[in-house]
C-alpha cells in the first residue's frame, strides 16, 4: 500500500488559524510560545510544504518538541486531523534530512522493540536493578525507570496464550500484547484477560502479532510503522474484537485505516480495554461490585481522552469496582510521559510531570488509575512513594475477586 | 542583527525568535492579513518587556504588542517591519480581592483561566469572547473585547479599573486603581481599545462578577432569520436584558455541529441561544416571556438547558463556531460590524444578498442581542481574485451598516482591518483629535504604528497650518 501519511494541501487547508488549540497544547501552555504551539506547527508544516523556507534544524525542533498528545485535535472545530500530520512530518523530514539521532530513535522503535530477546533482557536488566536498589545512579533521562513496575528477572509474555473458551462464548476477542506492555505489565494483560473470559470472551493472544507501531509511527519510521501493521492485520485476522490495555496502541490501531491495507477492518473492531468493558457493565454482561472502596484519582490518558475521546468509560469502571471516581485535571492536559519523549526531552516532561503530580496532591486519592503504561511510569516516578498507580481494568478485576 | 543581539543578551536566546520559519509563524493573528516581523521577544516581566521597548526604540523599530494571536482584525500584526513583544508569559494572577471583587493579572494571562482561578469564591471575569478560552485578558484590553455576555455586563471596558502600562519611552505607568472613580482625566479608559497604539499593557486590574445564583439557557429554532431577529426586538421590546441573546443561521449550526455533535437542529433556519440569570424566580419568569415571544413569532422549538452539562455544550457550540468553518472552506473573513436592532432584519437581508450576488459562501453567527452582526465569509484565497472579492463584499457590508445607523466594529477593534473605513464614521477632525491624543501617548509613533488611524489622520491640521500661515502645532 503506498503510504500517503501527509500534511497534504487538503490537510493544512483545514486549519483557519483560529487559534482555539493553542490553551490545549501542553508545550504552549509552558512556553506561551507561538513555535510551541499547534497552530504554528501547522503554519511551519505549511510554510515548508510552499517550499517559503527550507526544512532546517528550527523546523526539526518544532517538529521534535510537539508531545502528539492530541489534545489540539479533540479541541479543533474545524477537525484538523493533527496527529496524521505530524506523523507524516516527522516522517518526510526522516526522508529528506536524516539525522544521525533520528536514525537511532528510528532504529530503536522500528526495529529493536519487536525484538523479544533483547527487550527481554532489559526486563531482566531493569529486575536486576531494582533488586539492587541502584535506581538512583541512573541518570535524569532514565528517570522514567523509577515509574517502573516491579520487574521479573525471568521476564513472561502473554503472546500466543489461548484462553480456554467457555461453552458458549460471547465473541472471539485479540488481544493485542504490546511491546513493553506485555514485558513491564503482565498484571493488566492478566486482569484484562480475566475479565473479558468473565463476561464470556474467548480471549487469544495470537502468536504473530507484532508491536503495534504507534512509536515508530510517532517517530516518523513510517516504513517499519507500515510493516508492523501490515503484520497485524494478518495476525488479528477472524476476531471479532481486538482489545488493548495501552491506549496508545488501541488509539494507534484504530489509525490504521491509513498504515496498511486492510487496516480499515482492524480500525474498526478495535476497542481500547476501557471502552470494551465500560458497555459490558452498561449491558449487564459485568457486574457492578457494591462497597466504599474509597476515592480514586483519574488520569486521562492522551491517547484515550483525546486521540479517541473515551471520558466516561474509566469513571464508569473505577465506580463499578465500588470506588469513587475523583477527577484532577479538568483539561486533561498530557503529564509528560508521551512514549520515549520523557527521554528525549526531560525538563519538558519533568515541568508536566510536577505539574500533573501538584494535581494529584490536591486532588487527595492515593490511588491514581491510569490506562495507559507510559502515564503510569511517569506518574509512578513523579508520585513516588505513599502512591498506588494501577490500570483501571487491575482495580475492577481487583474488586470481582475480592 | 544588533536588535536581535540586544533582546537576547536581555532576554537570554531561548526567549528571542528570529529564524524565518519562527517569523513566518508570528507574522499573522487567526485573522487573514499578514506582516513582517523583525523578532518575537517573550518577557516574562513588565521590566523585561520596558527593556524590549526601549530596545525597539533604540534601534528605530515599531513595536506591536500580542497576546495569543487569537484578533481578527490584524490588531498583532505588524504594519511595517517590527519587534514583536508577546506577552503570553506574564501569565501570573495576583491579590484577588475576595471582598472588593478585584484582581490583579498579568496581561498574558487567559480569560477563561481567570474565570477558572475565581470560580470558587463564586465570581468571574465577565467579558468572555468566543474565543475566552484561548486568548488573553491583555488582548481583550487592547481591542475593548465583548463576547455574548456583554449584552447586560457590557463591554471590556466596564469591567477594567486599571493598566499597569508601559510608555513609548519605556517607562512604567500605573492607570487608574481601586478607587471607584480616581481623580484627573480618566486614561485608563482611554488606553481600553487603543490597540496597543499608546503603549503596551503589562498588567490588568479587573473587575470580578459574581456567579449568578440561577441561569436558565434556551435554545430557540425558527424557520426563518426574520422570525428570529423579531424575537430579538421583541425580547429587548419588552424590557428583558438577557445576559446574552445569539444568533446562528443554518449554514453555521451545520458547520458547528460537525464538531460538536449535539443534536443541533441542523434543519432550522436560524437559531437563537438566550440566557437569563438572576434569583431563581426572575430568571424563570424571564425565561418564560422568552419562550412566549418566541412562539408567537414562530419558534419552531424550544429546547431548555436541563443541567450545567448540556448549558455548557450549547455554550460550547457558540464558542466554537467561528473555529468551525474549514469544513466549508480553507479561509475565513469574519466580519465584525454592528446596526441598530430595530434593523436586524433590514441589515441582514441585504448581506445575504451581498453574498448572493457575489457568489460568496456565507456563514452568520452574532451578538443578536446587541446588534453586533459577525457576518462569515468562508473562501479559497488561492482561487483567482477571491480574496479581493471578500474584502469588496466585507467593505460593502461595513458600508450599509453604517448607513443603517450602525458602527464600524462591535468587538474586534480597527487594527489594519477596518483602518481605512474609519472616514466612514469620522468626520476628518475627529480622526485629527484621535491622532494628537495618540501622539500625546507616542509622539515618535513606535507603538504599533499604521494601526486603527488612516494614513493622513493628521490632515486637519496641516489645512491649520496652511491656513495659518506656518502656526505651530
Amino acid at each position: 500500500m503506498q503510504l500517503s501519511l501527509g500534511p497534504t494541501q487538503a490537510q493544512l487547508d483545514s486549519c483557519v488559524t483560529c487559534g482555539l488549540c493553542l490553551p490545549h497544547c501542553p508545550t504552549f501552555r509552558l512556553t506561551g510560545d507561538e513555535t510551541a504551539s499547534p497552530r504554528g506547527r501547522l503554519t511551519a508544516m505549511g510554510a515548508i510544504a510552499e517550499g517559503a523556507v527550507a526544512a532546517d534544524e528550527v523546523y526539526a525542533r518544532m517538529l521534535s518538541f510537539c508531545l502528539q498528545c492530541r489534545a489540539c485535535e479533540a479541541a479543533c472545530p474545524s477537525l484538523v486531523p493533527f496527529g496524521q500530520m505530524m506523523e507524516g512530518a516527522r516522517a518526510r523530514l526522516a526522508r529528506e534530512r536524516p539525522t544521525t539521532t533520528g536514525r537511532i530513535r528510528r532504529l530503536l522503535v522500528g526495529k529493536l522493540l519487536n525484538l523479544k530477546w533483547l527487550l527481554a533482557l532489559v526486563t531482566s536488566g531493569v529486575g536486576l536493578v531494582q533488586r539492587l536498589g541502584i535506581m538512583r545512579l541512573l541518570p535524569r533521562r532514565m528517570r522514567l525507570a523509577r515509574g517502573l513496575r516491579r520487574q521479573r528477572v525471568f521476564p513472561h509474555s502473554a503472546v500466543g496464550v489461548h484462553d480456554v473458551a467457555p461453552a458458549v462464548p460471547a465473541g472471539s476477542v485479540a488481544l493485542l500484547a504490546g511491546c513493553v506492555m506485555d514485558q513491564w505489565f503482565p498484571a493488566v494483560h492478566d486482569a484484562t484477560r480475566g475479565v473479558l473470559s468473565m463476561a464470556g470472551y474467548k480471549v487469544d493472544s495470537p502468536e504473530t502479532q507484532r508491536c503495534c507501531g504507534a512509536l515508530a509511527a510517532h517517530e516518523g519510521a513510517e516504513r517499519d510503522a507500515a510493516r508492523m501493521a501490515e503484520r497485524n492485520v494478518t495476525a488479528l485476522q477472524g476476531y471479532d474484537y481486538i482489545v488493548s490495555d495501552a491506549a496508545g496502541c488501541s488509539a494507534h490501531l484504530k489509525d490504521y485505516g491509513h498504515w496498511a491495507e486492510g487496516g480499515g477492518s482492524v480500525a474498526a473492531r478495535t476497542r481500547d480495554i476501557t471502552e470494551f468493558v465500560a458497555e459490558l457493565i452498561d449491558t449487564g454482561r459485568l457486574p457492578e461490585v457494591d462497597g466504599d472502596g474509597g476515592e480514586v484519582a483519574i488520569h486521562d490518558p492522551c491517547h484515550l481522552r483525546h486521540a479517541q475521546r473515551i471520558v466516561d468509560a474509566p469513571r464508569k469502571i473505577v465506580r463499578a469496582a465500588g470506588h469513587t471516581p475523583v477527577e484532577i485535571d479538568p483539561d486533561g492536559l498530557c503529564c509528560g510521559a508521551a512514549g520515549l519523549y520523557m527521554v528525549y526531552e526531560p525538563d519538558t516532561a519533568e515541568a508536566l510531570g510536577e505539574r500533573k503530580r501538584e494535581q494529584v496532591e490536591m486532588a487527595g486519592p492515593t490511588t491514581v488509575v491510569s490506562a495507559n503504561p507510559g502515564c503510569e511510569i511517569q506518574l509512578r516516578a513523579h508520585l513516588g512513594k505513599g502512591y498506588r498507580v494501577l490500570h483501571p481494568i487491575e482495580l475492577y478485576w481487583e474488586a470481582l475477586n475480592r | 542583527m544588533a536588535l536581535v543581539d540586544d533582546l537576547r543578551s536581555t532576554l537570554g536566546s531561548d526567549r528571542v525568535r528570529s529564524h524565518p520559519l519562527e517569523l513566518i509563524v508570528y507574522d499573522k493573528d487567526a485573522g487573514v492579513t499578514r506582516g513582517e516581523v523583525l523578532a518575537a521577544a517573550l518577557p516574562e516581566t513588565t521590566q523585561e518587556v520596558a527593556a524590549c521597548v526601549r530596545i525597539a526604540a533604540a534601534h528605530g523599530v515599531p513595536v506591536v504588542a500580542r497576546g495569543a494571536g487569537t484578533g481578527l482584525a490584524g490588531g498583532s500584526v505588524p504594519a511595517e517591519p517590527a519587534l514583536l513583544i508577546v506577552l503570553t508569559r506574564l501569565n501570573q494572577i495576583w491579590e484577588v480581592d475576595e471582598v472588593a471583587r478585584t484582581a490583579w493579572v498579568g496581561a498574558g494571562v487567559l480569560n477563561l483561566d481567570l474565570s477558572r482561578a475565581t470560580e470558587h469564591l463564586g465570581l468571574h471575569y465577565a467579558p468572555d469572547p468566543s474565543s475566552q478560552a484561548a486568548c488573553t485578558v491583555g488582548g481583550n484590553v487592547a481591542t475593548n473585547a465583548g463576547g455574548p455576555h456583554c449584552l447586560a455586563e457590557g463591554t471590556t471596558v466596564a469591567h477594567i479599573l486599571g493598566v499597569e502600562f508601559v510608555t513609548s519611552d519605556g517607562d512604567v505607568v500605573l492607570l487608574g486603581g481601586k478607587a471607584p472613580d480616581p481623580p484627573g482625566l480618566d486614561l485608563r479608559a482611554v488606553v481600553v481599545g487603543s490597540e496597543g497604539t499608546l503603549g503596551v499593557v503589562t498588567k490588568v486590574l479587573v473587575k470580578l462578577t459574581e456567579n449568578p445564583p440561577a441561569v436558565r439557557t434556551l435554545l430557540l429554532t425558527f424557520d426563518s432569520i426574520q422570525a428570529a431577529a423579531a424575537t430579538v426586538s421583541g425580547v429587548i421590546a419588552a424590557g428583558i436584558v438577557p445576559a446574552a441573546l445569539e444568533m446562528m443561521d443554518q449554514p453555521m449550526v451545520v458547520a458547528v455541529e460537525g464538531f460538536i455533535k449535539a443534536g443541533l437542529p441542523v434543519e432550522a433556519a436560524a437559531v437563537l441561544l438566550a440566557e437569563l440569570v438572576g434569583l431563581e424566580e426572575g430568571a424563570a419568569a424571564e425565561a418564560a416571556v422568552v419562550e412566549r415571544i418566541a412562539t408567537a413569532a414562530g419558534a419552531t422549538s424550544v429546547r431548555v438547558a436541563a443541567d450545567e452539562s448540556e448549558r455548557a455544550v450549547l455554550w460550547k457550540a457558540r464558542k466554537n463556531a467561528f473555529g468551525a468553518v474549514a469544513q466549508a472552506a480553507p479561509d475565513y473573513y469574519l466580519h465584525d460590524t454592528v446596526v441598530p436592532r430595530t434593523k436586524l432584519v433590514e441589515v441582514m437581508t441585504q448581506i445575504y444578498e451581498i453574498g448572493e450576488r457575489n457568489n460568496i459562501r456565507m456563514l452568520n453567527v452574532f451578538h443578536a442581542g446587541d446588534g453586533n452582526l459577525h457576518p462569515l465569509v468562508a473562501y479559497d484565497r488561492r482561487e483567482p481574485g477571491m480574496s479581493e472579492k471578500v474584502r469588496a463584499a466585507a467593505e460593502e457590508m461595513v458600508r450599509i451598516s453604517v448607513a443603517a445607523g450602525g458602527s464600524l466594529t462591535g468587538e474586534h477593534g480597527v487594527g489594519l482591518e477596518k483602518r481605512d473605513l474609519m472616514g466612514l464614521v469620522f468626520e476628518d477632525v475627529d480622526l485629527d483629535a484621535q491622532a494628537r491624543l495618540r501622539d500625546a501617548f507616542d509622539p515618535n509613533g513606535r507603538m504599533n504604528p499604521g494601526k486603527v488611524l488612516p494614513a493622513g489622520a493628521r490632515c486637519f491640521d496641516f489645512d491649520l497650518m496652511a491656513g495659518q500661515d506656518g502656526g505651530s502645532s
